[in-house]
């Protein structure tokens, strides 16, 4: 098996998934969107989910947040830290939503508020969570802006959401993610929407907050690019299961069962070694 | 953006001239002790059913008051019933949608139920059962006619919401731990209110418009006090003597329900999203 380094250096995993399962009852029977997956995130790592589109990626983001539809039906366990997340209350659950742990979504320009100014919503957490007064909230924004190296943040927060890039709204995504050093932050397909040079930006800034505030990422993604540059650990993900899991190096250079290599000969342009 | 690029006067000519017919209007319902040249009230029997003249540039009703006064002065009741109508039906509309479409299920259906019952209702019938069991008198003339709004507003504050739960901002407000409440008042309300506003202005124009026909019939304004339904009312029985009686109550109310009518069309115009860009 692969040594997990940060595993042996930590006692606990940030995140631990056991057995999850989501299913959606349907006429006859029911549909398994997630399948008995588990999985860890340690402190300060990086981990991606891979796999095809409608592999269950997002619910097992989902389930963790428990934003799941309304009609999902879970069962298996998740802890953050040592919160029984599945076991929480409503009330709970949203205290530690946008605190402990941040949701990045794919498509930052839908995911800010129109209405709403950028520096108002970057700090909305701080307001949420640590009763700040709106106008502390804003200059709090301005450093979060700041950090994720928006320029000029001091007349950004007074932007509203149609006046940034696709780039600039997922910085302030992240920078809202971040605004209460989260112990967890799930990005979802956070970089699809944005355009390559861009998008590596970002991937720089998630590492460089990784670096710095030792936050553990899950990072969902397809694109098995993004995932070689980023990340500590992947999984694999197949119809709902995890198929392969394994530090980065190993998976992309051993990968052990089919899909997974069937995954890596789909991408042929970026390992032109492993391919051939 | 579009501020830069400079006024683009085709598209707000809507709004501007409703605004304008509106506007006059307002002010004049605002200012009419400044604007009308007499009192709405005082009698002069040697002026009785007087055609327009230099000292009564619209004439002179049945007890020799001017009319121009009154139908100014009646733009202040007409103003002040619509604005509490149009108040509580939107208030009372938004707040039955919002939740309806919030929290759906059982909730949803009950409300929306509740909402067809009241919508089923012909508004006069519905105001003057009101009336009726209320008692007549302005106050419940407002109220009336807010209650009539309720199923309307409550019908677009709904399906508004809906649109807009689905957006991802909303889930995105939920991952950061917002409540319910909070959702709706600061994530839903301001992107519902373009619409919104739209059918006040519209139910602007018809909660003039039923003010008015309550008071023709009595049940509104009492006279002395003046509005455009009681002038009207009164008007009819001069019609061949003395017909400004009935045209300027006439016009005054066509003004005004044009201009909330044109400003409503041309908001809805400004603000579809369809017509950006
Ligand atoms: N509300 C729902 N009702 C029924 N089935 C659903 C619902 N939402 C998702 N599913 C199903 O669950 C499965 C897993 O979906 P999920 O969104 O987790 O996939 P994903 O791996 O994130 O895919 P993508 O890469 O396209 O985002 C899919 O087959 C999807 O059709
Ligand atoms: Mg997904």
């Amino acid at each position: 098996m692969d040594i997990r380094s940060r595993a042996l250096e930590n006692g606990r995993p940030t995140l631990s998934v056991r057995d999850l399962t989501v299913d959606f009852p349907k006429r006859s029977g029911s549909f398994r969107a997630v399948d008995g997956v588990s999985l860890d995130v340690w402190p300060g790592e990086i981990v991606g989910v891979i796999g095809e589109s409608g592999s269950g990626k997002t619910m097992t983001a989902l389930s963790t947040l428990r934003m799941l539809p309304k009609r999902a039906v879970v069962s298996g366990s998740i802890e953050l830290g040592q919160r029984r997340i599945l076991d929480l209350s409503p009330a709970e659950m949203r205290k530690l939503r946008g605190d402990r742990l941040s949701f990045i979504p794919q498509d930052a320009m839908r995911a800010l508020n129109p209405t709403m100014r950028i520096g108002r919503q970057v700090g909305e957490p701080l307001v949420l969570h640590r009763n700040l007064s709106f106008k502390a909230a804003v200059s709090r924004a301005v450093d979060l802006l700041r950090a994720v190296h928006v320029r000029e943040p001091e007349r950004r927060v007074e932007d509203y959401p149609h006046g940034f890039s696709g780039g600039m709204q997922q910085r302030a995504m992240i920078a809202m993610g971040l605004a209460l050093e989260p112990e967890l932050i799930i990005a979802d397909e956070p970089t699809t929407a944005l355009d390559v040079t861009v998008q590596a930006q970002v991937l720089k800034l998630l590492k460089e907050i990784r670096d710095r505030e030792k936050t553990s990422i899950l990072f969902i993604t397809h694109d098995l690019g993004v995932v070689s540059e980023l990340c500590d650990w992947v999984y694999v993900m197949y119809r709902g299961k995890v198929v392969e899991q394994g530090s980065v190096e190993r998976i992309f250079t051993e990968p052990r069962e089919d899909y997974t290599k069937m995954l890596l000969a789909s991408t042929p342009t970026l390992f032109p070694r492993e391919a051939s | 953006m579009a501020a830069a690029a400079g006024f683009d006067f085709r598209r707000w000519r809507l709004v501007l001239l409703g605004g304008l017919l509106v506007g006059i209007v307002l002010f004049a319902a605002i200012f009419a002790p400044w604007v009308a040249p007499y009192s709405p009230f005082d009698l002069d029997v040697t002026q009785m059913l007087q055609g327009p003249s230099a000292a009564h540039w619209l004439g002179t009703d049945e007890l020799g008051r001017d009319v121009l006064s009154r139908a100014i002065y009646a733009a202040r009741i007409s103003m002040q019933v619509a604005l509490l109508a149009v108040s509580v039906g939107l208030v009372g509309g938004t707040l039955i949608g919002m939740t309806a479409a919030y929290f759906g299920g059982l909730v949803e259906q009950a409300l929306m139920r509740a909402m067809d019952l009241l919508f089923s209702f012909p508004a006069i019938l519905l105001a003057v059962v009101l009336m009726a069991s209320l008692g007549t008198s302005v106050l419940n003339a407002m109220i009336a006619i807010g209650i009539v709004f309720i199923p309307g507003f409550s019908r677009l504050a709904r399906a508004s919401t809906q649109a807009v739960l689905r957006q991802q901002y909303i889930e995105a407000a939920r991952s950061i731990g917002m409540s319910d409440a909070r959702i709706i008042f600061r994530e839903i309300l301001p992107n519902i209110m373009a619409p919104l506003m739209v059918e006040a202005a519209v139910a602007f124009a018809y909660a003039v418009l039923l003010e008015s026909a309550l008071s023709f019939l009595g049940l509104g304004a009492q006279p002395p006090d003046p509005s455009w339904g009681n002038m009207l009312s009164t008007g009819r029985g001069f019609m061949a003597q003395a017909p400004w009686l009935s045209i300027v109550p006439g016009m005054a109310m066509f003004i005004c329900v044009l201009g909330f009518n044109l400003l409503g069309d041309g908001l809805r115009d400004v603000t579809d999203p369809h017509m950006r860009e």
